[in-house]
């Protein structure tokens, strides 16, 4: 029996936590836009398009991507110890680092991103756009629709594995080096990006198409999180004392606890609102009480999102192999 | 091309901190942060104790996950001596590598902000010196020396003694060596 260890880790030493709050942050909102913009791209090629005709987020969700994207940039910006070098990202490829393809994964998801919403500004909008040239490149992007929402959906596919890829390539933290996790947040980020899709969005058509693709979304999250524990706990014992902050309601370990707690009740409530807006006999136009279920549903699985990316990155600091 | 390597025994570890303070004087590490420490580990039930004294610093690994996740190429595998080090320059503070390391070798130089960590004192090996830690040992519990020589102490070490490494299942395959228990008797 081991009593006492000095070492020199987060758990003997509390402030050795390697990333904080705005990598979590970062990894959330990174993860949105990306889901965004993947729901971007089915809104406007699902249903030959027709579901995007007349819809207001057809034209905001493109502009929100970058923009999300942008904020979380800036948190993650903030986290660097030496900002001034940052430069450095991209004057080398380090083929093995995923922090490196995704700086350049990020280089190009950045234009992508702006690209396919200059392209899917509206002819009739186009006043708009402050300068001359940006109208006649929305003009010349329009043409290429089609392969954008391709590109842009690719890109957001690969963002959103990156942002769990970054952390499952970690052998030294047994809770992060799982192959399930990259998948988990490419979900997770998929389902936010189609709940922030019902949010903004103000056809009854498109918020129900996308209430019930986050149906399906949730439920594989409902399945990944299980299996991923399941894994953890069937593996060395190492990965199964990694997953015991979730489920130890102790003095250290309260919050991952109720961070589980939270998970499983957000979760399944909004399964079930979701469900029930799905089935219920809408009118013409929804009421303002479906309009605020259908809300509260998305902004839980948001919550959702946020609390797996904040309890995992913090969790896992402590996982430890020795 | 030298491969240079570290050898602790364990047997010979009085705990006296003496390569931590060597340590920190020859670097300028920043108070409370250390590139070396002596882990105490206490085993058994009282009054049948046993306690492990693990000096613990960069394994300087043939296969260093540090190096694989760093995105700026800051840390890099010495080729010509194997030692893993960082170009202080080119590193921007992502902490990526010290969540990469299995031992905890790194930290985040709280005056400098660049991902610091034991470079094996490669400054003084070039003067044809030992590490501060080594030099400093009073019970010759740190061997340093080059594996490719068979008559280099840490050569002998390894041949006379069984030894370990940490965390071997990672497959880092370090350059730090442990001498526990089952020695040759002295």
């Amino acid at each position: 029996m081991e009593i006492t260890t000095t070492g020199l880790n987060a758990i003997t030493s509390p402030h050795l936590h390697v990333w904080d709050w705005r990598v979590s942050l970062y990894l959330f909102l990174g993860g949105l836009s990306a889901g965004l913009a993947i729901m971007t791209s089915i809104l406007h090629v699902r249903k030959g398009g027709s579901l995007a005709e007349g819809e207001r987020a057809a034209i905001s969700a493109p502009i929100y991507v970058p923009v999300i994207l942008s904020v979380g940039m800036i948190f993650i910006f903030l986290d660097l110890e030496r900002k001034l070098n940052v430069f450095w990202f991209y004057l080398t490829v380090q083929p093995l680092s995923p922090m490196s393809w995704g700086s350049w994964g990020l280089l190009v998801f950045y234009p992508v991103s702006i690209m396919y919403a200059l392209a899917m500004f509206p002819e009739q909008k186009r006043h708009l756009l402050k300068f001359r040239q940006l109208q006649e490149l929305s003009a010349l992007l329009s043409t290429y629709k089609l392969k954008l929402a391709a590109l842009n959906f690719a890109m957001g596919i690969f963002i959103g594995v990156y942002t769990g890829v970054l952390l499952s390539s970690f052998v030294a933290r047994p809770l992060w080096n799982s192959a399930i996790l990259p998948v988990l947040f490419l979900t997770s980020a998929m389902s936010a990006g189609a709940a922030f899709m019902i949010i903004i969005s103000n056809q009854k058509k498109v918020k129900l198409y996308f209430t019930k693709v986050d149906i399906w979304l949730v439920l594989a999250e409902m399945v990944l999180l299980p299996l991923f524990f399941y894994g953890q706990y069937t593996s060395s014992g190492a990965n199964r004392e990694s997953i015991m902050p979730f489920f130890t309601f102790s003095h250290d370990y309260f919050l991952y606890g109720i961070g589980m707690l939270l998970l499983l009740v957000i979760l399944p409530i909004a399964l079930v609102m979701k469900y029930l807006e799905v089935k219920e006999d809408h009118g013409e136009d929804l009421t303002a009480s479906e309009l605020m279920k259908m809300n509260v549903s998305a902004l839980m699985v948001l919550a959702g999102g946020m609390i797996i990316r904040f309890t995992f990155v913090y969790a896992g600091q402590l996982s430890h192999l020795s | 091309m030298p491969k240079y390597a570290m050898v602790i025994d364990e047997r010979r570890c009085v705990g006296c901190m003496a390569c931590v303070v060597a340590c920190k004087k020859e670097n300028e590490v920043p108070p409370e942060q250390y590139r070396t420490r002596v882990v105490e580990k206490v085993e058994g039930t009282f009054p049948t104790l046993r306690m492990e004294l693990r000096s613990e610093l960069c394994n300087h690994c043939d296969n260093p996950p540090c190096v694989y996740n760093c995105p700026t190429g800051a840390s890099y595998k010495n080729k010509e001596n194997g030692m893993v080090l960082l170009k202080k320059y080119r590193c921007v503070g992502c902490k990526s590598c010290v969540a990469a390391c299995p031992y905890d070798a790194r930290y985040i130089n709280e005056e400098k902000g660049f991902a610091d960590k034991c470079t094996f004192c490669e400054h003084r090996v070039k003067e044809g010196n030992q590490p501060a830690c080594v030099a400093t040992c009073i019970g010759k519990s740190r061997i340093f020396g080059d594996l490719d020589d068979p008559k280099s102490v840490v050569s002998v070490a390894l041949r006379d003694n069984h030894s370990e490494v940490l965390l071997a299942s990672t497959g880092t395959r370090p350059r730090v060596y442990y001498i526990r228990k089952f020695g040759k008797p002295e």
